[in-house]
């Protein structure tokens, strides 16, 4: 017992009761109502046992597939989007020598927005009536009022817009981080060889780049991967389930249809998304920091 | 305890001005040191009520009042589902609406055993009937809405609109008395993009409702008895398909489908639209020259006829709750009375919304003949017929939001060419059926 008390557990036991506490109890607990059919309405169903059926209903339940498959070709263009975007917006930051810190500030400034605020903000830019995009297309000719918000297609691009709009500076950030950090001399010695810049920025630059690049992709991945707030404030999954995310649907069977227990099952299943996504990102950056420290 | 409530008859002349109205049952007492927690419904067409009432309340009875949350209500029903959820029920009041109440269990205490008889006459019985729950009067009624037709007169007074109409159509050009009219008209005077015919709300429990009014006023129904689904029906398929052509012929805005009650409303009054069904909440909105191109032009008729022979009259009322966990409920009651009173009614009346006391009624008309304002008593008088004669609640189920949010991604996905009318009834259906098994009604 005093072995233990004057042991390293004694120092790891407030982290440890802390993260059971805000961590696992909940975690456990949303686990459990997966297995019930908890309605927020009749707190007494949380202690009914069904065992699988909300997982064996997910299992046969299309629209849910169609949800979780639609999230992953979202989370899959949007970061890759955000990555060309973020990267370019970096090497063009990274070159200025005057204004460098008001630029870097100023390409903050989409992030300060809560994602609601934004959600409204593109919902109005793309409202087929009123909205400025279909306003400005009208003074070159288009006359006939595009359905932004509508059509299965441009309805998933305005989403997608807003997304990157908003949270492309966080590549942009995280890049520009990394491209500060890089060492001149590989680069100097790279031109004095007579390397052009795109074969400097293939071979010395983006190497350098890359585990910057995968610690961005799964911030993002996480991020993305429970897109709510945008989706909901434009379409709220609509209309006829064109945009439906997997967490506009979890949303509204928790919240609106009050089924928590159906829900957490839905939630359950898209960690798996989280998850796949995490685990790859982390690969690819130990392969990146490997490579780095090779070369 | 105590019994600190009393009852006092008075006659309503003090706030009417001219008007004298019947008797009020008023229900004041001497609330010092009591605060009661509270949860209301928000946004500028509700909290004009609450700025006038609850200081009136405290200085009658020395209570205070602490609004613990103010939302739009989606937003505080998914609140209240958490407190339930949680079991923190640390509120005394909150804002309802009868399509909502059925899904709250027994949370609120029933009102019958608290109010006096005399306060309960002194609203419209079949309200209060809609605002009953397994027996249980669970709500103090605000106001009620149901929906008529606005509708731009100059439209119908042009001369080259009647010929042109007559010519197409066969029938005179005139103010529609039955939903295919609308749909006739609706498509006559549209030229999108700059104007359209009509509009609907085209998603969540809004389509649902418009859905559901248009197939009973078609002669069917969503459930039968035992809450099987039965909409899946030619009445189903027929109200459908209205949704359908018009999108079709582009009578609606194209946006159509993701439009709630604040866009019809503003669409409505940017003069682009030519039909709107609405509430009469807006009707003072749209009448006003600072906010409506359409102000000093608007007609208004009862809502159309289906196929059955029915007008349409979705219907539901805003009301207050009391919880049971509640620590002064004599306090809550009396609360309950003064957002719902005489002089409560009559400060939202002025606005355009419908009253739930009879008097009121009679106040606001009589108010607004002596004010010579013809086209709010019109308004006033349309949609006082229109409660009395065609208003109609959705099923009182706790399901039915539930239900909703299955049912509207398959109407939309009709109205978008997804699917036909048949197949989409056909999945709402099948869902609906799985829905009230889940929930055990047969």
């Amino acid at each position: 017992m005093r072995k233990f008390l004057n042991g390293p557990w004694v120092l790891l036991m407030p982290t440890l009761i802390i993260l059971t506490c805000v961590v696992l109890l909940p975690l456990l607990l949303s686990l459990w109502t997966s297995f019930t059919p908890f309605k927020l309405t009749k707190p007494d169903t949380l202690y009914r046992f069904v065992g699988f059926r909300n997982y064996e209903r997910l299992i046969g339940d299309l629209d849910f597939w169609i949800a979780f498959g639609r999230t992953v070709l979202f989370l899959a263009i949007a970061l890759n989007l955000e990555l060309v975007f973020g990267l370019g917006i970096a090497l063009l930051i990274n070159k200025i020598t005057y204004g460098q810190r008001t630029l870097r500030t100023l390409m903050m400034f989409p992030m300060m927005f809560s994602p609601i605020l934004v959600g409204f903000q593109w919902k109005y830019i793309f409202n087929d009536n009123i909205g400025l995009m279909n306003n400005f297309l009208r003074e070159f000719g288009v006359i006939q009022p595009i359905p932004w918000l509508v059509d299965g297609i441009l309805a998933n691009v305005s989403i997608m817009a807003a997304e990157i709009w908003s949270s492309t500076s966080v590549f942009a950030i995280l890049l520009l981080a990394g491209l500060l950090g890089i060492p001149k001399d590989p680069i100097e010695a790279a031109k004095v060889d007579g390397c052009n810049s795109w074969q400097v920025f293939k071979n010395i630059t983006l190497p350098f780049l890359m585990p910057f690049v995968f610690i961005a992709m799964t911030i993002r991945s996480l991020d993305v991967a429970r897109a709510y707030d945008i989706v909901q404030m434009m379409t709220g999954g609509g209309p006829a389930k064109r945009t439906e995310l997997l967490w506009t649907l979890i949303s509204r069977t928790g919240y609106v249809d009050a089924k928590m227990g159906m829900a957490n099952a839905m939630s359950y299943i898209s960690i798996f998304l989280s998850i796949a996504f995490t685990f790859f990102f982390f690969y690819k950056l130990v392969e990146a920091r490997q490579r780095l420290s090779y070369e | 305890m105590m019994l600190r409530l009393f009852l006092s008859l008075v006659l309503a002349v003090s706030f009417f001005g001219s008007f004298s109205a019947k008797a009020e049952t008023e229900l004041w007492g001497d609330f010092s040191g009591v605060t009661l927690r509270v949860k209301l419904i928000g946004g500028g067409q509700y909290e004009g009520l609450y700025n006038e009432v609850i200081p009136w309340w405290e200085e009658n009875t020395g209570g205070k009042i602490e609004i613990v949350t103010q939302k739009n209500h989606f937003e505080l029903d998914k609140e209240i589902k958490k407190d339930i959820a949680s079991g923190n029920l640390d509120f005394c009041v909150a804002s309802n609406h009868t399509s909502f109440a059925s899904q709250y269990g027994n949370i609120y205490t029933d009102l019958n055993n608290i109010m006096p008889a005399s306060v309960l006459a002194d609203y419209t019985p079949l309200i209060l009937e809609h605002s009953t729950v397994d027996g249980r009067l669970v709500q103090m009624p605000r106001h009620s809405d149901v929906s008529n037709l606005y509708y731009q007169k100059s439209l119908y007074e042009d001369a080259d609109n009647k010929a042109n109409f007559k010519a197409k159509y066969g029938y005179d050009l005139t103010p529609p008395e039955t939903w295919d009219q609308v749909k006739d008209q609706a498509i006559f005077f549209s030229n999108p993009p700059d104007f359209y015919g009509t509009q609907y709300v085209g998603k969540e429990e809004a389509i649902a409702g418009r859905f559901y009014e248009l197939v009973i006023a078609n002669g069917g129904a969503l459930f039968d008895e035992d809450y099987r689904p039965i909409f899946n029906s030619p009445a189903g398929v027929e109200a459908l398909q209205w949704f359908i052509d018009l999108y079709n012929a582009k009578a609606v805005p194209d946006g159509v489908l993701n439009y709630l009650w604040d866009d019809t409303g503003l669409g409505f009054a940017s003069g682009t639209i030519a039909m709107n069904l609405d509430w009469a909440g807006w009707a003072g909105f749209f009448n006003d020259p600072e906010n409506s191109k359409v102000a000093g032009d608007i007609g208004l008729v009862r809502a159309p006829m289906g196929s059955g022979g029915l007008r349409t009259g979705w219907s539901g009322s805003h009301s207050f709750s009391m919880t049971e966990s509640c620590p002064d409920k004599e306090a809550a009651a009396s609360f309950l009375w003064a957002l719902t009173s005489n002089k409560a009614q009559m400060i939202e009346a002025r606005g355009g919304l419908s009253p739930t006391r009879p008097a009121i009624w009679d106040a606001i008309i009589a108010e607004k003949k002596a004010e010579g304002d013809e086209f709010m008593l019109m308004v006033f008088e349309t949609f006082k017929m229109s409660l009395a004669e065609d208003a109609f609640t959705p099923p009182l189920i706790p399901e039915w939001i539930e239900f909703t949010n299955a049912l509207y991604p398959e109407l939309q996905a009709a109205i978008l060419g997804d699917k036909s009318p048949e197949d989409a009834l056909a999945t709402a259906s099948k869902k609906a059926t799985e829905i009230m098994e889940d929930a055990g009604y047969f």
